[in-house]
């Protein structure tokens, strides 16, 4: 039976030994214990004479869990891989992994899967609190099951790109202060851009324009950049009765057919986290001839 | 015998800076090879290029006639490399260090865990088996290390500066090992500052400074070829007056030195006296080993009594200062 990658074994070790790991798990789900609670006291009083209560809460308590949820993944997965490969710089050990008989795909993805492990542990463990909005109804089963597409399509790709930072820089943390960064540019940069240019386009384009079928692609392809965009677009979808997969946009001339923005998400992440992998392992193939002028300090004695 | 490492105008840049300077090094099977040469000379990038962690500007560089730069697969399954400093992981065990750089070599699962066990027990470190890496003494994460090198059974090992920084005792258990791993036939080039240490271990030095080679052969021949002559220590009993009279006369012996403190007391000029011996006299001698019989018999048939004639072992660090310029 072939042998699973040493260094997931290795970290995942490291990872899993001691508190650390439970300690974080912990105060996760106390967040997200804490909001569904606050959440619950307020709308409860709100909808005591509601015949629709049972439903308004689930509805409210499953995007609030899944809100909290993906923004706790989008800031963790990043801390997670970033320290990853810098750390091994950090440490020295760099070196011995490049000598080894590892290939630099066998240690990008042996640092992916491990953060992602753990990642998916936080993912799985909101499953029970996002499953409590059942009780009250208002959500289906594809609701909850595109919710965790999206979560483990964060996950993936925002891991991917603090690997990324963590093959190309030297230190733990210029690799996570870059990682969060670029987090904080696709979270907040996105929208603030999306509102300029609908500001821009609102006022003056014409509606030819607004209706042409390449438009509506590019403004879809937009907003599937942004995970919060992109999955409450498909809740806003599936809870007017629409499909899950689809999305038909009626223009003055007709209607366009296009991906659901989740799919279109899911699909763009795996893209990209397609390219940040291929680059995080191009960097470290390239190491030995990136040293060229700049040699690190251990090794100025020589 | 056969080079395990050759280098052929081994040349690196660090843009303008030559760290190497058509360098061109063979390393026989079997050998313990001191790199000697002063900070910044060129000894920690030779030996990053032979373990493939830097490419050269251009030149060649050879393992068992694998080129480092075609085949660094096959280069790295042949070669350990310690380098001069311990990289260590938090929260693991010394045989889970072990045992991450044996899967990283592809070592079945069976054959580590013996692995793991033997080279623990070679390396001393059997009752460390469990502690945490990070919690071992300086001394003992070196030699963890070099278990770690040996994991894949290389047969050349490199290894730099591995006495930096230990104690005393430290570096003999070290040095032990080295002679242990020599035993069982492994080719170890090491690079230390602690020259006394080379030239008891090795069997062949190289010296190097800005990136030029300026000697490299057996450790005797480099000492034989550096110092022309050799120092004859003579301690003498009785006749030791004339047992200098006849050192000088003889054609062979360039300079003649007293050397205890009581012969100096006695002045340099003054004849030596029996009565204040005994004497040691120390003499450049340019004859051969013939010549050198010649010259004790002698002595002996001159009536001097001898109580220790020999020559002076080489000694490293003279031939290292004579030869560097320490210019770096």
């Amino acid at each position: 039976m072939p042998e699973l990658n040493p260094i997931l074994i290795k970290d995942l070790r490291s990872r899993m030994r001691g508190a650390r790991a439970y300690i974080l798990l912990t105060i996760y789900l106390l967040i997200l214990a804490g909001v569904t609670l606050l959440l619950y006291a307020a709308l409860a009083g709100e909808t005591v004479n509601d015949l629709n209560a049972g439903r308004r809460i689930g509805q409210a308590l499953f995007f609030t869990i899944a809100t909290v949820a993906l923004i706790e993944v989008c800031l963790i997965t990043p801390v997670l891989t970033s320290g990853s490969i810098a750390g091994e710089k950090e440490r020295q050990t760099y070196d011995l992994l490049v000598a080894s008989l590892l290939t630099p795909w066998q240690i990008v993805w042996g640092k992916l899967v491990s953060a992602l492990a753990f990642a998916l542990i936080l993912i799985i463990a909101i499953v029970p609190v996002m499953s409590l909005a059942f009780l009250f109804g208002g959500v289906g089963l594809t609701e909850v099951l595109i919710a965790i597409a999206g979560l483990i399509a964060t996950a993936v790709l925002y891991a991917a790109i603090g690997l990324f930072w963590s093959a190309m820089l030297q230190s733990s943390l210029g690799a996570t202060s870059f990682a969060i960064g670029t987090v904080i540019v696709l979270l907040l940069g996105m929208p603030f851009l999306i509102v300029i240019a609908s500001l821009i386009l609102g006022s003056r384009a014409p509606s030819d324009l607004l209706d042409s079928v390449w438009f509506i692609y590019l403004s879809r392809f937009v907003a599937a950049l942004h995970p919060f965009i992109a999955l409450g677009s498909t809740a806003s979808q599936l809870s007017n009765g629409g499909d899950a997969f689809f999305e038909v946009v009626r223009t003055g001339t007709g209607n366009v057919v296009a991906p659901s923005p989740w799919v279109l998400y899911t699909a763009l992440s795996l893209i990209f986290t397609t390219v940040l992998l291929a680059a995080s392992v191009r960097s470290i193939q390239s190491a030995q001839s990136a040293r060229d002028g700049r040699k690190r300090p251990s090794r100025t004695k020589e | 015998m056969t080079p395990i490492v050759e280098t052929h105008d081994l040349t690196r840049r660090y843009g303008s800076n030559l760290a190497l300077d058509h360098l061109n090094l063979a390393i026989p099977q079997g050998a313990i090879f001191g790199f000697i040469g002063p900070n910044g000379a060129g000894k920690t990038t030779t030996m990053r290029i032979l373990t493939t962690l830097l490419p050269p500007t251009s030149g060649e560089a050879r393992i068992a006639g694998v080129s480092v730069t075609r085949d660094a697969r096959a280069v790295r399954r042949m070669v350990g490399f310690m380098p001069d400093f311990f990289g260590v992981y938090d929260n693991m065990k010394s045989w889970e260090y072990l045992d991450f750089f044996g899967r990283s070599y592809g070592i079945p699962a069976q054959r580590r865990q013996q692995l793991i066990g033997e080279l623990l027990e070679l390396v001393d470190l059997g009752h460390k088996r469990n502690e945490p890496a990070m919690s071992l003494s300086r001394g003992m994460k070196q030699r963890l290390s070099l278990a770690r090198t040996m994991m894949h059974d290389p047969r050349l090992l490199i290894l730099d500066e591995p006495a930096s920084g230990l104690d005393p005792r430290a570096r003999i258990e070290l040095r032990e090992l080295l002679k242990e791993l020599r035993a069982m036939g492994k080719t170890i080039m090491i690079s230390s500052h602690i020259l006394t240490e080379l030239a008891e271990m090795c069997t062949h030095i190289g010296i190097i400074e800005r990136g030029k080679l300026l000697a490299a052969g057996e450790v005797q021949e480099i000492l034989r070829t550096m110092r022309p002559h050799r120092i004859v220590e003579i301690r003498v009993v009785s006749g030791a007056a004339r047992a200098e009279e006849a050192l000088r006369a003889h054609p062979d012996v360039l300079e003649l030195r007293r050397e205890s403190a009581r012969a100096e007391s006695d002045g340099e000029e003054a004849p030596l006296n029996d009565e204040t011996g005994p004497h040691t006299l120390l003499a450049d001698f340019a004859g051969d080993e013939y010549a050198l019989g010649e010259l004790l018999a002698m002595l002996i048939a001159a009536g001097v009594r001898i109580s220790h004639f020999a020559e002076q072992s080489g000694d490293l660090e003279d031939i290292f200062l004579h030869v560097t310029k320490g210019i770096v």
